[in-house]
């Protein structure tokens, strides 16, 4: 009796860690269907909502409303203070009382799925093109509220200025069809919503060895050996001249740029744009292909190799979870010579003052805007909210209102930062690191004081070097990964396994590339390429019609 | 005098009933010793690290003999951020509050299931099993907890639905079955005691050990806890050790999957995470309290051992 009673439980014990095992990828998928019949079901009650406000003449903010914020990559431990003083004022100005949730980039990401689809008393979701939260997904299945309707146009009514303060690329860009006709579903953040992909160069040493910033200039990726090979041998064994971000440098050299939906642990997924003018269709014209079959990445690889093998990279770049820290920590002690980096205005004056050393800037191509810059922060109603027009009105005085935004953002005078140099901002970092948004996760930053060094004048050169990017031609694409699911994971688990070591040269493409190819091809890949040139074909066509 | 030991000691192992071999006995100690060293060894290589300077780190990376020592991590863990001692002190508190809790509900529970002459047993038995077999997938849960029973960022999210465990339920219903002679409670009543008397100064005082063990795998498994944290708790003054462990871990992860989406911020973001000795002294600060239940629980559970078999 006693034994049967034991292999019952014992029995139970193994099944129930086989189930909960296979289980877990079976919740997400859960998720996400909950998530599409569940806004199914909002989307017709919002619209109900929406008649009866389109015959109120005068905005009533007679009722006190709370807000509940979501927001996206803050280190925020105690907000009190901030939030106490915030609420004074909208109060005053809104009758509105802000509750923000303060997500991590770690956590971010899992919570906000299930806040929306566990249907969560949030107001406005913080989303963009590559968090959890996909912008364009979430809008189809409904869980972000149109903000532009025809019929009750939302923004026209509550949000006229934070709209018309926003350059066209970045209106154009978030028009995207969702489950209430084309048009705009989250309002769209001011920040720096251009790519540039620049060689990161220390002149300090580069002078050292002779060298000038033209020497960089006017060569590319496979005439830098000469320069790396003095270097090198001036500064010693353990000295690596070439910085590299493995999977950035691929793009750089090769002028490809990442296809926004693709997955995010391995891109797969490449489409070239023209190095000289960004706007016009590249070599390939506007095609998508499998990153790492083409004859460009065989020749990038092999001239890796080269360097790896020579010691110019730091076989720390190979390896996924130390790469960050070790890069980091190279560039912050000036242990380098040429490094990539995806830029933002003004960053080689903030990084020279960091790092000590004079950093420059040479940029591979002219900055240009894709879906993933274009889309990258943004805050959306979301459909479940009770008090849509306030939540639009506030989000309109946050975009406005530097006073508001820079009490958000950056924390009360005197407590968080103090004014130095007439203008700029000076964080007093104890209490800075107790309340840190992300800058850029909040929305408009033209509006914010400069920060310190940057310049009093930062913000109009910025907004002019931004309004000077152009969109590449697939600019509002997006991949839809949702019919190749499968394939994209089994691929995410092959790319991790190679594509890193590859792009650092770290394992030889002579034996390792066809190998990797091959493995590619059994798990898929051909079929998600197709798949991505289908759907881009039919933006395409959208697009031009 | 070296066989002179080994001949003295082969005849006090003869000497012995259910003796084994030497050879076999030598083997096995080779085995299980080296099975402990796979144990104990990367926690000493996370203690030596949370010891180790950061340059250390940097310079030669993870390192049983780092180049430098220091105790930085441990002073800014306990100086700089008065974070940590609010975690610690939630830690406890759940741990404590939430193992009281879940082991009278345990106890409550499966001791009806034990009384053969409780009616609705077979239901009630299998009423618990089911959950084992099946659960209501993550967001109905979420959703339950969060909206209909108010489990939201609170004390009471954390520790309430771990309460009740069906496994450990079964597991203290068969110890029951195995070391409580019904005849026991057939005496008490006759004598005149009551049902909660019979339960809890008669049966109880029996089955220590078997609680012991619930409560230590209770204990674990709140100490343990982040996953709850992560899914309910928006206050930083709410998280418990684990999670804020946890959280900069996520960090680490979110950073190296999306180092390409962020470009310049990431300089930024690397520097807010903690240090790695932080981090690894962070663990050792998690792993240390917890340690000092098992020798606490374990008297209760050698016993518990022994109370099960046939003694003659």
């Amino acid at each position: 009796m006693k034994k049967k009673v034991l292999s019952i439980v014992l029995t139970i014990m193994t099944l129930t860690v086989l189930l909960t095992g296979c289980g877990k990828t079976k919740d997400k998928e859960t998720t996400d269907t909950k998530t599409s019949s569940n806004n199914v079901t909002d989307t017709p009650s919002t619209d109900g909502k929406d008649p009866a406000q389109t015959e109120e003449a005068n905005i009533d903010i007679s009722e006190p409303v709370t807000l509940t914020w979501f927001l996206n990559g803050n280190s925020v431990s105690d907000d009190k203070a901030v939030l106490e003083k915030a609420n004074e004022y909208l109060k005053e100005k809104l009758n509105v009382t802000l509750k923000p949730i303060w997500g991590t980039w770690g956590n971010f990401e899992d919570n906000v799925v299930l806040s929306i689809s566990g249907g969560d008393d949030v107001d406005i979701y913080f989303t963009s093109s590559w968090t959890q939260n996909e912008y364009n997904k979430y809008a189809k299945d409904g869980a972000w509220l149109r903000l532009d309707r025809e019929d009750n146009n939302l923004i026209e009514k509550y949000a006229p200025d934070a709209w018309n303060m926003l350059p066209d690329i970045l209106k154009n860009s978030a028009k995207v069809p969702g489950s209430d006709g084309e048009g705009v579903y989250a309002l769209p953040g001011f920040k720096d919503y251009a790519t540039q992909n620049c060689w990161d160069v220390n002149v300090t040493l580069l002078e050292k060895y002779g060298y000038t910033i033209d020497d960089i200039r006017n060569t590319d990726y496979y005439g830098f050996e000469e320069i790396l090979k003095k270097v090198k041998e001036g500064e010693g064994k353990d000295f690596y001249p070439l910085l590299v971000e493995g999977m950035v440098l691929e793009r750089m050299v090769n002028n490809s740029i990442m296809v926004t939906g693709d997955s995010q642990a391995c891109n797969m997924l490449s489409y070239y744009i023209n190095p000289t003018d960004v706007s016009k269709e590249g070599s390939y014209g506007n095609k998508i292909f499998g990153k790492f079959e083409t004859p460009e990445y065989k020749k990038f690889v092999e001239k890796t190799r080269e360097y790896y093998l020579a010691g110019y990279i730091d076989p720390q770049m190979a390896i996924a979870d130390q790469a960050n820290d070790a890069r980091t920590a190279a560039q912050d002690a000036g242990k380098y010579l040429i490094g990539t980096q995806s830029y933002s205005l003004g960053y080689e004056t903030q990084a020279s003052a960091r790092r000590g050393i004079e950093v420059q800037m040479v940029p591979c191509t002219p900055a240009y805007v894709d879906t993933t810059a274009s889309q990258g922060a943004m805050m959306a109603i979301s459909a479940t909210s009770k008090n849509p027009e306030r939540a639009l009105m506030f989000l309109n005085l946050l975009n406005t209102d530097p006073e508001l935004m820079t009490l958000l953002n950056f924390g009360i005078e005197g407590t968080h930062y103090e004014v130095v140099n007439g203008g700029e901002v000076k964080f007093i970092t104890e209490a800075r690191g107790t309340y840190q948004p992300w800058t850029n996760g909040m929305g408009n930053v033209t509006i914010l004081p400069p920060q310190e060094g940057q310049g009093l004048n930062f913000y109009d050169t910025f907004k002019e070097y931004y309004a000077s990017a152009t969109a590449i031609p697939i600019n509002g694409f997006v991949f839809d990964q949702s019919n190749v699911e499968t394939e994209m994971a089994a691929l995410a688990n092959v790319g991790g396994e190679y594509a890193l070591a590859l792009n650092t040269g770290a394992i030889d493409p002579a034996t390792k590339l066809p190998e990797f190819i091959q493995k590619l091809k059994d798990n898929g890949i051909d079929k998600v390429v197709d798949e991505a040139s289908t759907q881009l074909e039919k933006f395409l066509e959208e697009k031009n019609k | 005098m070296k066989s002179d030991t080994v001949k003295f000691v082969l005849a006090k192992r003869k000497s012995r009933m259910n003796s084994i071999g030497l050879p076999a006995e030598v083997v096995i100690n080779i085995i299980l010793g080296l099975f402990c060293l796979l144990c104990v060894v990367p926690f000493i290589f996370v203690v030596i690290i949370s010891f180790s300077a950061e340059d250390s780190i940097r310079e030669i990376g993870y390192s049983f003999r780092p180049i430098k020592w220091s105790l930085e991590a441990y002073k800014f863990a306990f100086t700089s951020n008065k974070g940590i001692w609010r975690s610690y002190f939630n830690s406890f508190f759940i741990t404590i509050l939430g193992t009281a809790l879940s082991v009278l509900i345990c106890v409550l529970y499966s001791y009806p299931l034990f009384r053969k002459d409780f009616k609705y047993r077979k239901f009630f038995t299998f009423f618990c099993f089911f959950t084992m077999l099946f659960g209501g997938g993550l967001v109905p849960t979420y959703y339950v907890s969060k909206n209909i029973l108010g489990l939201n960022d609170n004390y009471a999210a954390l520790i309430v639905p771990a309460l009740f465990n069906p496994f450990n339920i079964i597991v203290m219903r068969t110890f029951f079955q195995s070391s409580v002679p019904t005849e026991l409670i057939e005496a008490a009543a006759i004598d005149g005691s009551g049902e909660y008397n019979t339960l809890f100064k008669i049966i109880v005082p029996i089955a220590k050990p078997g609680i012991a063990t619930i409560a230590l795998l209770n204990a674990l498994a709140y100490w343990n806890e982040w996953y709850l944290a992560m899914l309910y708790i928006r206050t930083e003054e709410l998280y418990p050790l684990q999670y804020l462990l946890m959280r900069s871990q996520q960090n680490i992860d979110f950073l190296t999957r999306n180092a390409t989406m962020l470009g310049s911020e990431i300089a930024k973001i690397v520097n807010d995470l903690p240090q790695q000795n932080l981090r690894m002294a962070l663990a050792v600060l998690i792993v240390v309290p917890i340690a000092f239940a098992y020798p606490f629980f374990q008297r209760f559970i050698i016993s518990g051992l022994t109370v099960g078999s046939v003694k003659g």
